[in-house]
């Protein structure tokens, strides 16, 4: 089988914490893999490494087969990033950063196209011209979704994507990547959110303490469910 | 790349902070161009004016004896170059004519400094003060952030996504901000440029042509240091704040600090004479050869004694030739040579302390571009030891050729006078400053200085940068 990401025992310890021990995780294309789990779980740690951000203390995390520590930048073709916070250049507008960030990931798009991406990611119209300087952190969010699909990733690595959206354009989040994941691109999903793993994820897995604890495909629990699943491990 | 250099360029130039530092940056260097050339004219037609109005009372000198003539004496004016608008390097504080007389190697008075107030002394606001001091400070402040700031707002990981390197971004960067630099500099050289070859005196100066690009090429890699030595720091410092601090103490160290350290330690090390001791040691061993004023003196009378055996005569007053000329002549050449051995052993001294700082230019860039930018603005030491020799040159020849007619006169020449017209046959002084050819040489070390600072931080802080942390 040929996975777009994997992790095998894959460990990260720092000086005073070990922040991931031995993690196996495999995905397949399509695939929406929710990460469940406290702060310090270890869920963007997991994020970081297949990112290369981070070096993996033991172990090693794959992309499309290639190993993430071997090929810092190769891998990065086919990953997309959005951070829990997107921060852009202040100075430049939602367009000018959208074609900055596309540009680097070697695509030279018109700017129909650019304010189509945008358009798509919920962004007001009257705000693609303003610098993002004056905007809300929900409307960054929509440039780093923009941004994230514009790229055309064969993966996309998320950190709490939806946080500081409004109910509708989560919403709107969640229909993108149920759109997304039938056209062949996997996820990887860093949340607090019970029920949007609960909508949009193929497979959930709960992690405590720097380790995966558990992992359940969504279609065979109900939201309830995973919520007392989830609270029955941070209990324990 | 690219990109990234024209989103840093693009957000430097609507970051109003950087607006108003760099609107007064621009300010200042325009007005110190401005200035400067203003100065510079005033002083070379001032200049001109003095040397051309010397010459005359020098050529129209009535029915005369030669040593009175040599006596009389006339003046040296020291032109300015012409980038020395940019650069006046020494030229404030050295002398800017100098008495040219019989006997006597008399010093260049009356600088710029001697005649104005103490204020000059703090250093004037020339394009070079502004290029070497202020601007390294603009681009400090420009450049702080580039790293730290992009880790505090996140931005930094959301672009290395993207799939560029950490030395793609490091030198987009170094792209963008050197386009903000330049175009805050560019505006002030531009004119500096149409000033210097507007006029007639420069339009065909290839030698200044030659100065003004080299002089631009080396602030061009001077900024380009301090742009990716503020890049650099700010990659591997912790924060913004840590990173303005570390640069601005570089900034105090580089410019300010190690410079003066260097100018005293290089007076302790090698310390100089003092001009009235260095005349009275000349005057001492002048004494030891033939003084032509004192008629009692040994060696005259040796030589006279030696002219009526050469001649074969057995008086003075059959001699062809004035005893006194050739005396005078021999008391010049000694004295010359006495005055050019303590004037070649002073200098060696100001070249060692010159070369103390030059040497430390290969710790320190500022100490590189000083030289540097004066040398080829003409103004340095070196070229002002240029003009003190063709002045002792010309003024040696005059003399002598006055002690030769003197000599042709035969026995009592003193009571006799030259024709007036004899002094408009005398060659008058003029100074042709050195070629940027005769510069270069002794530039060589700034030059490459700069050149090693320019390749080896660039291999240094790009590794540095390479392997800093994301977060």
């Amino acid at each position: 089988m040929n996975y777009i990401l994997e992790a095998r025992d894959l460990r990260k310890e720092y000086p005073n914490k070990l922040a991931l021990q031995g993690l196996n995780l495999q995905i397949e294309p399509g695939e929406v893999f929710c990460l469940l789990g406290q702060n310090g779980a270890g869920k963007s740690t997991t994020i970081n490494l297949f990112l290369g951000f981070i070096a993996p203390t033991s172990g090693a995390a794959f992309v499309n087969g290639m190993e993430v520590a071997a090929n810092p930048l190769k891998i990065k073709e086919h990953l997309a990033y959005i951070p829990e916070n997107v921060m852009l250049y202040p100075h430049l507008t939602g367009l000018e950063n959208l074609a900055l960030f596309s540009s680097l990931a070697g695509f030279k798009y018109k700017e129909a196209e650019l304010l189509d991406y945008l358009h798509h990611a919920g962004l007001p119209a009257e705000a693609v011209r303003r610098r993002v300087g004056t905007y809300s952190k929900g409307m960054r969010q929509k440039v780093g979704i923009a941004i994230a699909v514009a790229k055309h990733a064969k993966v996309l690595l998320l950190d709490e994507p939806t946080s500081g959206l409004d109910p509708k354009a989560s919403n709107e989040f969640s229909q993108l990547l149920t759109q997304l994941s039938a056209e062949g691109t996997a996820v990887l999903m860093a949340t607090h959110d019970i029920f949007r793993a609960k909508e949009v994820g193929t497979r959930v897995g709960i992690m405590r303490e720097g380790e995966l604890v558990d992992v359940r495909p969504t279609a065979a629990l109900n939201a309830q469910e995973l919520e007392q699943l989830y609270l029955t491990y941070m209990h324990n | 790349m690219h990109s990234i250099a024209q989103k840093e360029f693009v957000s430097t130039l609507r970051d109003k902070r950087f607006l108003v530092l760099s609107v007064l940056v621009l300010a200042l260097l325009l007005a110190a161009t401005l200035v400067g050339r203003a100065s510079y004219q005033t002083l070379q037609q001032e200049r001109q004016l003095a040397q051309q109005t010397v010459n005359d009372q020098f050529r129209h000198q009535p029915a005369r004896h030669p040593h009175r003539v040599a006596h009389y004496g006339s003046f040296a004016f020291r032109p300015r170059s012409g980038l020395s608008l940019l650069d006046s390097g020494v030229d404030s504080f050295t002398g800017t004519s100098v008495f040219l007389e019989a006997h006597q190697q008399n010093s260049v008075n009356f600088s710029q400094a001697q005649q104005s107030g103490s204020l000059i002394r703090f250093g004037e606001m020339t394009v070079a003060f502004v290029l070497q001091m202020l601007v390294p400070l603009l681009i400090i402040f420009l450049c702080f952030g580039a790293f730290t700031q992009e880790r505090e707002t996140g931005t930094l990981k959301l672009l290395l996504s993207q799939g560029v390197s950490l030395r793609q971004v490091a030198w987009g960067k170094i792209w963008g901000y050197s386009r903000a630099v330049a175009l805050v500099v560019a505006p002030a050289l531009a004119l500096a440029a149409a000033l210097l070859f507007g006029t007639e005196e420069f339009i065909s100066g290839t030698d200044l042509v030659g100065r003004l690009v080299l002089f631009v090429l080396s602030y061009a890699v001077y900024f380009f240091l301090f742009i990716v030595g503020a890049v650099v720091v700010s990659a591997v410092q912790a924060s913004s704040r840590a990173a303005l601090v570390t640069l601005l103490g570089l900034w105090i160290l580089g410019c300010i600090i190690l410079p003066k350290a260097t100018a005293n330690l290089g007076a302790t090390l090698y310390p100089a004479v003092t001009k009235a001791q260095m005349d009275a040691d000349v005057h001492e061993e002048a004494q030891h050869g033939i003084n032509g004023h004192d008629p009692q003196d040994q060696r005259s009378a040796a030589l006279k004694a030696g002219l009526l055996k050469k001649y074969g005569v057995d008086s003075e007053e059959k001699l062809p030739v004035s005893v006194g000329g050739i005396v005078m002549s021999e008391s010049e050449a000694y004295s010359a040579k006495v005055y050019q051995q303590h004037f070649a052993d002073l200098n060696a001294t100001y070249k060692r302390q010159n070369r103390l700082s030059d040497w430390v230019g290969l710790l320190n860039p500022y100490q590189a571009i000083r030289p540097l930018s004066m040398g080829l603005a003409g103004s340095d030491f070196a070229h002002y030891v240029h003009f003190q020799q063709a002045a002792e040159a010309y003024r040696y020849a005059l003399v002598q050729r006055l002690n030769a007619l003197q000599t042709s006169m035969g026995y009592g020449d003193k009571e006799r006078k030259l024709d007036a017209h004899t002094w408009q046959q005398l060659p008058l002084f003029t100074y042709q400053a050195p070629p940027l050819g005769w510069a270069l040489p002794r530039l060589l070390l700034p030059v490459v200085a700069l050149l090693l600072w320019a390749v080896g931080l660039s291999w240094l802080g790009l590794r540095l940068i390479s392997n800093s942390r994301l977060a």
